[in-house]
């Protein structure tokens, strides 16, 4: 696996004043015990190592750990904030050190993705039409089915009891396992909906530290459940 | 569970305005009115379920309540025969492509990452394993499966097991 280029030399500046080593529950109070270390899925990839992000944030190390892949290979997963004995907030570290690199240089997708659904409403720019014509393509398959043959998908109805959203790679590239929930509905007589615009369920935002996107993500979705009175929300999936 | 975190946080309102269901109280819902009937014959095979990160572990730390018992009673209404993996719920081991690494070019290291789930459930013997995430299911059915080469292995959603095992009356 790739190796990443650690200075031999690296000043510690104790007194150096950073953000990271302020954050609430943050690293000051870590004992070094390693438990996290112990319980991480990725401990030893690359040099991971947890209890290192939580020593070097203490130490005002924020350019190395904000540069290095570490934080983008940790899965957020929470096994080990979840026994850590001081109760660190090492989910929040990780995600204010991503939050901390300039966003066009996250890796991957995810900033794209985010880029994509603030600007289309949705995490693969799915425009609205051909989201209406995939729904209803997928509808008219499933209404095939042995008794589903009344199935309408019930796109933006006003009033509904519960409004869905949709996992923007399902209509992308899975359909078919749209008609999992459709199937369920329909057994169950739910009186159900999904909005045409702002759909999209999934918010990357959450694994970059972006907040301002977050936010604009989920204001989306109390805006659509007001625009069409609905009842209920089903969280996203 | 960004939505409910975002919800929580910037819309506090919203939970009075509005009725809030996860994907698990709506299934158990429906079932326990009988709206749907569910018959575990229809999955006669050797179970297992994977504990998400997020609407367990990670439910419990930032909402006060981690989805275990309730995914578990589906099974129970949906699998002849279904068993936990070692270790569970609170401690069930990371299926490796949470936290956006799906969506990282760090391929290599997500692979490595879910390792330990391929022990575990290789250690159940289960034929089927239902993990409810999309994100563990992609990473179970679309890598972990072909990396490992559990060529007999079968991932569902649990909203499939559900919906699979609904009998029309």
């Amino acid at each position: 696996m790739e190796q990443s280029n650690t200075p031999q030399l690296i000043e510690l500046g104790r007194t150096r004043e950073t953000i990271l080593r302020d954050i609430p529950d943050g690293p000051d109070s870590c004992l070094t015990c390693g438990i996290c270390s112990g319980r991480c899925m990725a401990t030893g990839i690359d040099g991971f190592d947890t209890r290192k992000i939580v020593r070097m944030a203490m130490l005002g190390m924020e350019e190395e750990l904000v540069g290095s892949r570490w934080p983008w290979i940790c899965t957020m997963c929470g096994r080990c904030q979840y026994v850590c004995p001081m109760d660190i907030d090492i989910l929040g570290l990780i995600r204010t050190i991503r939050s901390l690199r300039n966003q066009d240089d996250v890796p991957g997708n995810l900033h794209k993705g985010i880029m994509a659904a603030l600007k289309t409403g949705n995490n693969f720019s799915i425009p609205k039409d051909d989201f209406i014509l995939i729904m209803e393509d997928v509808a008219e398959e499933f209404a095939e089915e042995e008794g589903f043959q009344d199935f309408k998908f019930p796109l933006d109805k006003k009033g509904a009891n519960v409004l869905c959203t949709v996992h923007g790679k399902l209509p992308f590239a899975n359909t078919d396992d749209m008609k999992f929930w459709w199937k369920i509905f329909y057994a169950a007589g739910e009186d159900w909906t999904v909005p045409p615009e702002n759909w999209e369920g999934v918010n990357w935002a959450i694994y970059t530290g972006n907040d301002e996107a977050m936010k604009t993500m989920v204001g989306r979705i109390v805006e659509n459940m007001e625009k069409l009175e609905a009842k209920n929300l089903l969280l996203p999936e | 569970m960004a939505t409910r975190l975002g919800l929580q946080k910037w819309f506090p309102d919203f939970f009075n305005k509005y009725g809030v269901y996860t994907v698990f109280d709506l299934m158990i819902k429906y079932i326990k009115e009988g709206r749907i009937k569910v018959d575990r014959s229809s999955h006669p095979e050797l179970a297992t379920y994977h504990d998400p990160c997020n609407y367990g572990r990670k439910s419990e730390m930032f909402f006060g309540h981690g989805y275990f018992k309730e995914p578990r009673w589906l099974m129970d209404q949906c699998c002849e025969n279904w068993v936990d993996m070692y270790p569970n719920r609170h401690h069930q081991f990371c299926c490796g492509g949470g936290g956006g690494s799906w969506l990282t070019p760090y391929n290599k290291e997500r692979v490595f990452c879910g390792r330990r789930k391929v022990d575990q459930i290789k250690a159940t013997g289960a034929k089927l394993v239902v993990a409810p995430c999309h994100t563990c299911n992609d990473q179970l059915k679309k890598s972990l499966k072909k990396e490992y080469h559990l060529d007999d292995l079968e991932v569902k959603y649990l909203w499939e097991v559900v919906a699979d095992a609904i009998v029309t009356a």
